[in-house]
């Protein structure tokens, strides 16, 4: 049989000679802009709907502390080694680029903590937090989607918002901050350690807070609130829509990494361009 | 009474329903049957909003719902419950947990209050000692059977069963017919069943709907599907290999 697109009688002259290919490219994309346009009404959707639950809803009994648990105490481990060997790599490099330009360590530690305060500490670990927690989140909620237990929840009038995502964004917001603040100093510590091994550098002059203002501090934390919110909002709405079986759930968790991990590398930029202007 | 009215449903390019049309009276066990992939579950969870239409509308004891929002589909969903194929109890909640949120979220129940009236409903389903247990501790006749009792605890006039006689054996699956019979028998309850099973399908279906490529190809009796000169028919409900009925 003959497809009327490769049908030459079809497409006479030049202009036949791209038309499929044009077509093809013009319908994809557009596709492409509509999936994303859609995705992103969604996201929206899911953002607007949690926040709505999160003041007006009736949280489950437990069920904040138990997500509390699930992502702060579990991650607690995870976080504190890998900030920990991320904070010993960072002053050691540091320090060797600091050895051939002028031999000085004096400003080290206090350089080293302005950096960590307002960027470093809040986005590595929360790009950390998102790879397990965002994954969590995604796979529990995707698995809940494809064996049915959320249409089974919409039976008995619980809104999936309300009862999975809103108790871990609220989780998220306070673990997200506290582990934040945790993680950037074992980072800081295993940098004054490692300052003091290999190049000599007294844990006094290390410790300087000399180079760390207000606007540091209100930088950082704007970013753990941030960052703590996306995860869940990110992630909720990747397992919220999976398709599929198990395969649907394997996709999803991909999916709640990669989106959660891009969502905290661009509300970075802006929140660091904000300020920039601001402070 | 439940009125499908024209239901058509396409997901993507597929189209799964097309014009399916048919009735459902007050107290009887109807079965919709039809081979795998032909759209049962997905008709009858258009009734209770978790699912929309393309095209057609459905009605509810004169009542248009098709249409309704997710709010507008609560005092539905209180109406007519359902039971999954695979249960869907959650797992982080005990039974008794489980059958208690739909009286917490639907009537508002306060948690011992519910939680009390959950242990009733369990006991009426002999699961009553099973309470404090999670799901994943239970074999799959006895999740089935706190599905019902979860489905129940609203005393719904209608209940949708999704293939409730799957993946359990023999005594189990006739112990669910049983119930199902009961339901409508004792309590006037309407039963809406999904099923492959022969066997529960020719003992206690009042009225049968055969669905086969999007429509709606039989509708009748037990006794008129058994007399039916459909050669379609005859393959499924004889369970025949070799027929007209495409794979």
């Amino acid at each position: 049989m003959t497809n009327p697109a490769h049908d030459s009688s079809t497409t006479p002259g030049l202009e036949g000679d791209f038309p499929e290919r044009d077509e093809g490219f013009a319908a994809r994309a557009g596709a492409t802009a509509l999936d994303f346009l859609r995705a992103g009404l969604e996201l929206y959707s899911v953002f607007v709907r949690t926040l709505y639950y999160v003041f007006r809803g009736k949280r489950e009994k437990g069920a904040l502390v138990q997500q509390m648990y699930e992502m702060g105490n579990r991650s607690v481990f995870f976080v504190s080694i890998t900030m920990g060997f991320i904070g010993m790599i960072l002053v050691y490099q540091s320090g060797l680029q600091l050895r051939r330009v002028i031999p000085d360590f004096t400003m080290l530690g206090a350089t080293y903590l302005e950096l960590l305060v307002r960027d470093l500490g809040p986005s590595i670990a929360s790009l950390i937090l998102a790879t397990r927690v965002g994954a969590g989140i995604a796979a529990e909620i995707g698995s809940m989607v494809v064996t049915e237990q959320v249409d089974a929840l919409r039976m008995c009038a619980a809104d999936p918002i309300d009862f999975l995502v809103a108790p871990r964004f609220l989780a998220s917001l306070i673990m997200t901050l506290m582990l934040v603040v945790w993680a950037s100093t074992v980072a800081f510590f295993a940098g004054a350690v490692t300052a003091h091994v290999f190049y000599d550098l007294s844990f006094r002059t290390f410790f300087s807070t000399q180079l760390l203002d207000a606007g540091d501090v209100i930088t950082g934390l704007t970013k753990c609130v941030a960052y703590g919110a996306a995860i869940p909002i990110v992630s909720g709405y990747c397992g919220l829509s999976t398709f599929g079986g198990s395969e649907g759930v394997g996709w999803a968790t991909t999916r709640a990494v990669v989106n959660s991990s891009l969502a905290i590398i661009i509300l970075n930029f802006f929140i660091s361009g904000a300020a920039f202007l601001i402070f | 009474m439940i009125e499908f009215k024209n239901i058509a449903k396409s997901f993507g390019p597929k189209k799964v329903l097309d014009d399916v049309s048919f009735a459902v009276k007050r107290g009887e066990v109807f079965f919709i049957i039809g081979a795998s992939g032909v759209g049962k579950s997905v008709l009858i969870k258009h009734l209770v909003g978790l699912l929309y239409p393309d095209g057609g509308e459905i009605w509810l004891d004169g009542q248009e719902i098709s249409q309704l929002d997710e709010k507008g589909m609560y005092p539905v969903r209180k109406k007519c419950a359902m039971v999954f194929q695979h249960s869907t109890l959650f797992d982080s909640m005990t039974c008794a947990e489980n059958v208690a949120l739909p009286l917490r979220k639907h009537k508002g129940l306060k948690q011992h209050e519910a939680l009390a009236e959950a242990r009733r409903r369990l006991d009426i389903v002999t699961m009553g000692e099973f309470g404090d247990r999670y799901p994943s501790e239970l074999g799959d006749g006895m999740r089935k059977r706190v599905a019902i009792a979860r489905a129940l605890t609203l005393d719904p006039e209608f209940v949708l069963f999704d293939e409730p006689t799957t993946s359990l054996d023999p005594i189990s699956a006739r112990r669910v017919d049983k119930l199902i019979r009961e339901l409508s028998d004792k309590l006037g309850v309407t039963s809406i069943v999904v099923s492959h099973d022969l066997v529960s399908i020719f003992t206690i279906a009042d009225r049968i709907v055969m669905l086969y490529k999007g429509c709606v190809r039989l509708l009748g009796t037990r006794e008129d599907f058994k007399n039916a000169n459909d050669e379609v028919v005859q393959q499924f409900i004889h369970g025949r290999a070799q027929g007209p009925m495409e794979p």
